[in-house]
């Protein structure tokens, strides 16, 4: 019977006005989309190989000599992918650009052509078509399912019958369902069909288990405002009321709750800001290397803290660790001493810059968690864990970038030993390395120079993340689904 | 008779469920919305306060003129609660410098990268979203509701014609949706005012009210749209489909599109590129200082001393005349070069922001089709917070920046004097020359060393004296108000855009109503 009934449904919905109109609109903004994103990613893929390959290409230029490697800045950025044509988890105004040599990691930066002033939206990809147009279609299927068969008065025939009320909506339920569906899949498809016929693109296995999963998360999605709609119609009498307050509930979840969320955080985790070290203060002439880059105040005063309470204090890893000439025979040189305490500035100042990027991805990560009041950012940030894409993926690049720095020292390390010339002192300061041989001169193979190499989540790991928000999203359902339940057994027909 | 039907309508909307609703729905919103808009405003403003004030102290501390480089601060519109605008995302503040020319960036955020974007959130979103849909489901079954229930049949049998019925309805709607929109109006505003901070002057409340008027206008456009449906098709429930859809289309398809558009058709170019070029110019830069030949050779002794200025500067406390000569021969060629340099890069920089100016008009122009994009623009003109307020406020701030660069010019005898990088006086600096040179011609030891030690003596006297600061009575100080005049100009077409859109679709529905079949 329930069958019966869904199947009813399903055609009556093909053949409404509202079935073609919402078709349309979402097929068509869904070709759009893979129209755009094919070609975005293009553009970005060739921007992506031209600067990767001009940062090897410099690295082989350094390769004359292995202490030229360690101290050589190496310019990372972030790869484009394909399945950000799923979810793009704001990947244009996140950071793309990573500098590291063997020594330490600067803090992630934004580099490029893309301009944030001009998208006020997130950018144009399925997640953002299915969470604001799509949900609304959802809504529109059912929030007459029942009151607008009370109202034509089909739904007393149906329930004189013998079939018990749930069946009639858990019929409803699916008919509504199968119908978002198409529209959905169709779109999908369409999107997916631009993106594969143009050149220079490919979709893996691990890509199409990914998209097939971020389809089926969104089904999920859909299912909730179908049952949204069934809940509000079945405790309304007329069809447009509870349009009027599906309406009033859709865009205060879907539209106001994210912005409201992001502002009320910002209120109440607005810091003061710290002055700059000023000459006064006798930590200026320490801050002087972070003067050079754009760097936050607070965060230079911190690095000039650190920088100046280890060279206050240079005799504790030597005699004579504050001073150095060029001669290394020169009698007041320590130059053991002198790396050791280099060493310890630089481990230091990764230390600052770690907590300091500590806090800001717990910034943004409190600001995630705040707006997920509303269940499309937490269906988009589902989406965006699926696709390996957002946030998450940047922070563990950003790790993979330093980690990376870590084996370069290594590596140079374990060359470094078979010159027999240099005096083993692997340690973050140029002039040692360049006037004392502190760390080999000798070429070395570019070969054998470990390259950076980016591990994309694996699926599972990604299924991980989002494990919470598809948990979320469940129970949202089944609450939904208990709500319309019980107020469709009281639902008076007459 | 116009006047009759309105009168009805008018009654039975504000009994309908849909309207209760939408009009309880906006007084709540507006009362949670605006408190937090209140506070966050107060917060900027404090934060801009502090800023003008720990700027405006180091400014008086100031020692010598080569170290006056303050920040100035946009501050915060107090109308940007109704309409936030770009005020979020672009940066306020400039520093003045004589070697940049500052100028607005687009590209580059302040503080925490990882946080996304934010999507603005004001009172103007409750009008795009909220009342805006609210004025769809009120018009949708003015015409074809009344063909269902049978009661147009009744009206159009008398001898009242359709255009009477047509503006009578027109006439309800504006009234009924005046009641959501007044009722927010109000509620912002008596929230906004009992906040401390906010002090709204005549400029404010003329802005205010064209912003009331531009969003009586906007309502009444989407309620024309919602009644167009409504004459067109023959089932209600089909003209609120149709309603609801245009109003995706409006709301979120439109402005999407449109800036998608504008950003494949006119694309910016490469970073690269710009970057290439400014290397070009400041290398030439580069060349153009090593080629200003100073000959410290000739100065005897190196001696100077100096200390920590305002704005992280350094200026000498004491210097001899030698050394002093050399830098002000230094300063007087090449500050001039530095300054001229600052306004070729800053030359580059605008010509790569203007192609982004072209992006964001061509966006803009599209985004026009929409009445939701339209108001929005009106809204943030209003409210001083959109793109040109800013290109206002950094267009003050280079005419600032120029008039500084003249004082410091006249006052330092073209950058040349000894107050441009020296506290000390031209007497002591000659003082200090003849001191060292008395100790060089000295006979013996035994008078090297009674002049050694007095030279001593007076040079640490000297430096245990503080440096007065220079004051500035008369230096330009940087003042910042944003235009009525300038934003009502801008604001106009769109003003009249909306006024345009209200008549067509008025003239649009009685065409498409004079042909309606009641039956």
């Amino acid at each position: 019977m329930i069958r019966r009934i869904a199947c009813k449904e399903v055609i009556e919905n093909l053949v409404s006005l509202r079935f073609s109109l919402s078709l349309l609109l979402i097929v068509s903004l869904f070709a759009v989309c893979g129209y755009v994103s094919a070609d975005g990613y293009r553009e970005l893929s060739r921007d992506y190989w031209t600067r990767t390959n001009e940062n090897l290409g410099a690295l082989r230029g350094q390769a004359g000599a292995l202490y030229r490697v360690a101290f050589y800045g190496q310019e990372i950025y972030r790869k484009p992918k394909l399945l950000s044509i799923c979810a793009e988890g704001d990947e244009k105004s996140l950071p793309n650009f990573f500098r590291v040599t063997a020594f330490t990691a600067d803090l992630p930066r934004v580099k490029g052509r893309a301009s944030s002033a001009l998208f006020q939206f997130s950018s144009l990809d399925w997640v953002l078509i299915i969470s604001l147009i799509l949900s609304f279609a959802a809504m529109m299927f059912t929030y007459d399912s029942i009151c607008g068969e009370k109202e034509d008065g089909t739904l007393r025939l149906v329930l004189a019958n013998t079939i018990p009320r749930h069946q009639v909506l858990l019929g409803k339920y699916l008919g509504a369902m199968i119908t978002v569906t198409i529209p959905l899949v169709a779109g999908m498809l369409v999107s997916l069909i631009i993106v594969l016929s143009s050149r220079e693109v490919f979709f893996d296995a691990a890509a199409w288990s990914r998209s097939l999963s971020i389809a089926c998360l969104s089904l999920l999605y859909l299912s909730l405002f179908v049952l949204l709609g069934l809940v509000v119609s079945s405790r309304t009498g007329r069809s447009a009321n509870a349009m009027a307050i599906l309406l009033l509930v859709w865009v205060a979840s879907v539209i106001l709750l994210p912005s409201l969320c992001g502002i009320v955080f910002e209120i109440s985790h607005r810091e003061p800001a710290a002055a700059e070290p000023k000459p006064g203060d006798g930590l200026w002439q320490w801050s002087l290397q972070a003067r050079n880059e754009p760097t936050p105040a607070e965060l230079q005063r911190r690095l000039a803290e650190v920088a100046k309470e280890m060279w206050d204090n240079n005799e504790k890893f030597g005699k004579h660790a504050g001073y150095m000439s060029n001669d290394v025979n020169d009698p007041g040189n320590n130059p053991p001493a002198r790396a050791r305490l280099q060493n310890a500035v630089t481990e230091a100042r990764n230390e600052v810059l770690e907590d300091y990027h500590n806090r800001l991805l717990a910034q943004a990560f409190g600001r995630r968690n705040w707006a997920c009041l509303s269940p499309a950012v937490v269906y988009q940030r589902a989406a965006e864990a699926l696709a390996g894409t957002g946030i998450h993926r940047c922070v563990r690049l950003y790790r993979q970038v330093k980690r990376y720095g870590a084996d370069l020292k290594e590596f140079v390390r374990s060359q470094d030993l078979e010159d027999p010339r240099s005096l083993h002192l692997i340690g973050p300061e140029n002039s040692m390395a360049v006037s004392w041989r502190a760390i080999s001169h000798n070429p070395v193979d570019f070969d054998v120079i470990p390259k950076f190499q980016e591990q994309d989540f694996t699926l599972g790991e990604s299924l991980r993340l989002a494990v919470l928000d598809i948990g979320l999203l469940l129970l949202l359902n089944l609450g939904l689904f208990a709500g319309a339940f019980l107020s469709f057994l009281r639902y008076d027909v007459r | 008779m116009i006047w009759k039907i309105a009168q009805r309508e008018f009654l039975l909307n504000l009994m309908t469920f849909k309207f209760v609703v939408g009009a309880v729905a906006c007084a709540v919103l507006t009362a949670v919305f605006m408190p937090i808009l209140a506070a966050d405003y107060r917060q900027r403003l404090e934060t801009y306060s502090a800023d003008v004030a720990r700027n405006e102290a180091e400014l008086r501390s100031v020692k010598v003129y080569r170290n006056i480089t303050p920040t100035v601060y946009r501050p915060p519109a107090v109308l940007s609660a109704f309409s936030g605008g770009l005020e979020k995302q672009l940066v306020g503040e400039a520093k003045i410098e004589l070697d940049q020319v500052p100028e607005l960036t687009v590209t580059e955020r302040k503080g925490n990268p990882y946080l996304p974007v934010l999507s603005v959130c004001d009172e103007s979103l409750i009008f795009k979203i909220v009342v805006s849909v609210l004025a769809l489901l009120v018009a949708y079954d003015a015409i074809a509701g009344e063909r269902e229930q049978g009661t147009l049949r009744l009206i159009l049998s008398g001898v009242t014609a359709r255009r009477q019925v047509l503006l009578g309805k027109l006439l309800a709607g504006m009234m009924t949706l005046g009641v959501p929109v007044i009722i927010a109006f109000v509620t912002a505003l008596v929230i906004l005012l009992r906040s401390p901070s906010v002090a709204l002057g005549g400029a404010e409340w003329a802005r205010l009210g064209l912003m009331f008027l531009a969003s009586l206008g906007f309502t009444l456009v989407m309620y024309q749209v919602g009644l167009l449906f409504s004459c067109l098709a023959h089932r209600s429930a089909a003209s609120m489909v149709l309603g609801l859809f245009a109003w995706i289309l409006f709301a979120i398809v439109v402005p999407n599109a449109g800036v998608h558009l504008a950003t494949r058709l006119r694309p910016l170019g490469p970073q690269e590129e710009k970057d290439s070029r400014i290397e070009a110019i400041r290398e030439s830069l580069a060349q153009e200082l090593g080629a200003v030949k100073v000959d410290y050779s000739a100065v005897e002794r190196f001696q100077k001393s100096g200390d920590g200025d305002a704005f992280g500067g350094w200026y000498e406390k004491l210097i001899d005349q030698g050394w002093l000569d050399a830098e002000r021969r230094d300063n007087a060629s090449a500050v001039p070069i530095r300054v001229r340099y600052a306004d070729r890069l800053w030359d580059v920089e605008h010509q790569a922001l203007a192609a982004f100016f072209r992006q964001r008009s061509l966006a803009n122009w599209l985004c026009r089709i929409s009445p939701i994009s339209t108001y929005e623009n009106v809204m943030a003109l209003l409210a001083g917070t959109d793109l040109t307020s800013f290109q206002h406020f950094i267009d003050r701030v280079r005419a600032h920046r120029s008039q500084m660069v003249e004082y410091i010019r006249q006052k330092t005898d073209n950058f040349s004097s000894a107050s441009f990088l020296a506290g000390c006086t031209e007497q002591d600096a000659a003082e200090a020359t003849r001191l060292f040179q008395q100790e060089e011609q000295a006979q013996d030891d035994a008078g090297k060393a009674s002049i050694k030690d007095t030279r001593e003596t007076w040079w640490k006297r000297k430096m245990a004296q503080t440096t007065p600061p220079l004051g500035l009575q008369d230096f330009p100080w940087f003042q910042y108000r944003p235009s009525l005049a300038r934003d009502l100009q801008q604001a106009v077409p769109d003003l009249l855009g909306l006024v345009v859109a209200n008549v067509v679709l008025f003239g649009m529905c009685l065409a498409a109503f004079a042909r309606y079949d009641v039956r």
